[in-house]
């Protein structure tokens, strides 16, 4: 059941060089500098995107990923969440509002797989980027590289994946989309979604708590994957595997690595959820078709490559 | 007139290094503005793990027994200080700046170093 959570709004990403990162993340991948603080870090956003910044890059001497946000509806919404989160049994940070720049307070909780989340209802919308809310043209002319349209999804590598499952599913409202199941009935894969998208986080059963797999970001089309893979081999960027498709949600994919070693994708097309819609279910010996559908083999580097 | 064959005057002119594996007859050449990993790559070797090739996810690691090399950051997830200052690094950060003998020191899947512990944040 819906609880009032809408969509991921923001993720901050440690990077070890802020330069470097902004290659990869503005003239690679497309993103546009929003905004900068005094912490030194940067603010970013795909075009479609209406709210001010969806990535936050901050430089620090180990990569991987700090928080993800998701927005919900309103401050009341976030009210009640409180109160759930905290009846839930997690331990809840107020974040004051304009610690990260034209954003309202986030309440910061830590996920039984071991990653920082922040719920938050108000962000500065600065509108689509480059085109008008009124008669709006197509596209909007001066975009770089890759064009990212927006920050879909992360996958994250984590602990507790049942208890990880109560906390999205009944305390924030999100659905199981897609899962993987061992023989003896273990989940080892979630997809969650709070919307009709495949999926807004996901999260595979891992040793080590709070790693970081991927951050997503759609593209349009088949043919914008292969301009992103051209893209990505002109630059001589540390490509992981792609382009190719899943199976799990179906979308089409390429995986690539960030300077720091974080891990970006950027893919299109893929199923939708309903919340009537039983989850999908994938049997964990065919893992291998389940990530890369046509390989069909699980490379090494999927599961053991995480910032 | 096509000029675009500058582009590629740069390549070849700096002399490549020889990297050795300890205590065994293999290795590759690996010029000095190409990471020793990404060198490895290239010569079609597969003696290091390679992973992110952005010194963030660990699986390069290697400890430099001789030779000089020039790195850049790299993850403290995986690399304290006390290690980088020893010589074990990520293949992927580090540029040889003389032949060097190094040592695969991959670590275990979920490990982390000691100083990593402390979360940054
Ligand atoms: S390959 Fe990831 S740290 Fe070197
Ligand atoms: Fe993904």
């Amino acid at each position: 059941m819906k609880k009032g959570v809408m969509r991921p709004g923001h993720v901050q990403i440690r990077v070890l060089d802020m330069d470097e990162a902004l290659k990869h993340y503005v003239d690679l991948l497309g993103l546009i500098e929003m905004d900068r603080d005094d912490e030194g870090r940067v603010y970013l956003k795909a075009w479609t995107e209406v709210d001010k910044f969806s990535v936050v890059l901050r430089e620090a001497d180990q990569a991987g990923m700090d928080f993800m946000g998701f927005k919900c509806l309103d401050e009341g919404t976030l009210d009640r969440l409180h109160e759930d989160l905290v009846a839930f049994g997690c331990a809840v940070d107020v974040i004051a509002a304009g610690e990260l720049k034209d954003c309202g307070r986030r309440l910061r909780f830590r996920a039984p797989s071991g990653h920082d989340f922040e719920l938050f209802a108000t962000k500065q919308q600065t509108g689509k980027w480059g085109v008008d809310n009124r008669n709006p043209e197509a596209w909007p002319r001066g975009l770089q590289g890759i064009k990212a349209t927006r920050f879909d999804h992360c996958l994250l590598y984590g602990t507790d994946l049942d208890r990880t499952l109560e906390l999205f599913r009944d305390v924030l409202g999100f659905d199981l989309a897609e899962q993987v199941v061992t023989p003896d009935g273990t989940r080892v894969a979630q997809f969650l979604t709070a919307s009709m998208k495949a999926h807004d986080v996901a999260f595979i059963d891992h040793p080590e708590p709070g790693k970081f797999h991927h951050a997503s970001f759609f593209l349009e089309t088949w043919e914008d994957v292969l301009r992103a893979a051209d893209l990505i081999s002109m630059t001589d960027t540390s490509i992981d595997i792609g382009p190719t498709r899943h199976g799990l949600t179906h979308g089409k994919t390429i995986y690539f690595f960030d300077p720091s070693g974080n891990r970006t994708e950027v893919f299109c097309g893929g199923d939708y959820h309903y919340p009537d819609h039983e989850p999908v279910t994938w049997d964990a010996d065919k893992l291998g078709k389940a990530i890369f559908y046509h390989d069909r083999q699980l490379n090494e580097r999927f599961l053991t490559v995480l910032t | 007139m096509n000029n675009n064959k500058q582009i590629c005057i740069e390549e070849g002119t700096q002399t490549a290094h020889r990297i050795s594996l300890h205590e065994q007859k293999v290795g590759f050449q690996a010029r000095p503005d190409v990471s020793v990993l990404v060198s490895m790559e290239r010569a079609g070797q597969h003696l290091i793990a390679v992973g992110c090739r952005g010194g963030g996810c660990g699986q390069c690691r290697i400890r430099i027994l001789q030779g000089d090399y020039f790195s850049k950051r790299m993850s403290r997830a995986w690399i304290s200080s006390e290690q980088e200052s020893e010589g074990t690094v990520l293949a992927c950060r580090v540029f040889a700046r003389s032949d060097l003998l190094i040592e695969p020191d991959p670590p275990e899947v979920g490990s982390r170093c000691q100083a990593a512990a402390q979360h940054d944040q």
